[in-house]
């Protein structure tokens, strides 16, 4: 049953007319990953924004709040563009992505965090710093850190492992 | 005088060729590469959108600056010694690519760019820090998004033959 639907998708983003315009186009792969790479950057930057100022080693003049506030509409910018354009280049390859094992532990990551994004990160980057200790904001900061690097890292690595 | 021979013997070296060949200090150099330029660029975007009054509204432009810049100047020397890197690995197909060019050319107006701001605009900026931002300020902040937006789109795109 459920490999019926698999079947029927994986059929439908190689060979259907409606996703022709990236499967037949030479240009969409390279203009669906620079959108990629901006949402990225996106994501990435202000996230490392929000962090240096967690670790009370940049951005010191603003506080965290502020940071937060003006900051996170633009991660989640940076986040939808990446992720529909990531959804828009697997599904030109399926088969390809579905069987790298670093495209595997990169969606494990990817998971990850954006579940500690949502729960844990936002709270925090919502709150002054001082209200916790600073290993605390360092190991906070740490797990966001490592989670986002960890998925563009392992985004990186599909290609060459 | 053609480039060429210049960049064959480049791409020849000894240390281009290792570099080319070696399968952690290639990928790890390529990733450094993409990694700090993504954070560069965004600190300029911040700044831009600052300047086109999207964010930091109450925040001067001035305060903005001094504390974007500082991360975006040495994320921008890792971008350009690894993009450097990068270039000798394969320097006579990255000449001949068209994206590369057009890469090479924004990255230059973006440079002209921001050195038109830091003459121009930059000396008078305590004047109009917390008010709207002069016309010519917002069209150099308006470019630098595109030029940007640009230098990424083909650097990413000339890894495609087309």
């Amino acid at each position: 049953m459920l490999q019926t639907y698999v079947d029927r998708f994986v059929y439908w983003c190689y060979y259907s007319k409606d996703y022709a315009f990236v499967h037949d186009s030479k240009l969409a792969i390279p203009l669906l990953q620079s959108l990629h790479l901006i949402g990225i950057m996106l994501l990435l930057g202000t996230t490392v924004i929000l962090n240096l100022r967690l670790l009370d080693i940049g951005f010191r003049r603003l506080p965290l709040p502020v940071l937060s506030e003006q900051l996170w509409r633009w991660t989640n910018i940076g986040l939808l563009l990446a992720t529909v354009s990531g959804i828009m280049v697997f599904m030109a390859d399926p088969t390809r992505y579905a069987h790298n094992q670093t495209f595997l532990r990169k969606m494990v990551l990817f998971c990850l965090a954006l579940i500690y994004q949502f729960t844990v990160f936002r709270k925090v980057a919502s709150q002054d710093p001082l209200v916790r200790s600073k290993a605390q904001n360092g190991m906070l900061a740490a797990l966001s850190l490592c989670l986002w690097f960890g998925v563009a890292w392992a985004g990186r690595g599909i290609a060459f492992f | 005088m053609s480039p060429l021979p210049i960049l064959n013997w480049l791409q020849n070296t000894n240390w281009a060729t290792a570099l080319k060949e070696s399968a952690l200090v290639f990928p790890l150099v390529e990733g450094s590469h993409i990694l700090s330029l993504s954070l560069s660029v965004a600190m300029i975007v911040m700044f831009d959108l600052r300047l086109l009054r999207v964010t930091f509204r109450t925040q001067s432009v001035s305060l903005m600056m001094d504390e974007l810049m500082q991360w975006a100047l040495p994320g921008f020397c890792i971008t350009f010694l690894t993009g450097a890197l990068l270039f000798s690995t394969e320097a006579v197909r990255a000449w001949e690519s068209p994206f590369f060019r057009i890469k090479l050319t924004l990255l230059a107006l973006a440079g002209i760019n921001a050195l038109l701001y830091r003459y121009r605009y930059q000396p008078k900026m305590a004047e109009w820090d917390l008010t709207a931002t002069p016309a010519g300020a917002r069209v150099i902040a308006a470019l630098s998004l595109i030029f940007w937006i640009g230098v990424i789109t083909c650097g990413r795109t000339m890894a495609y033959e087309l």
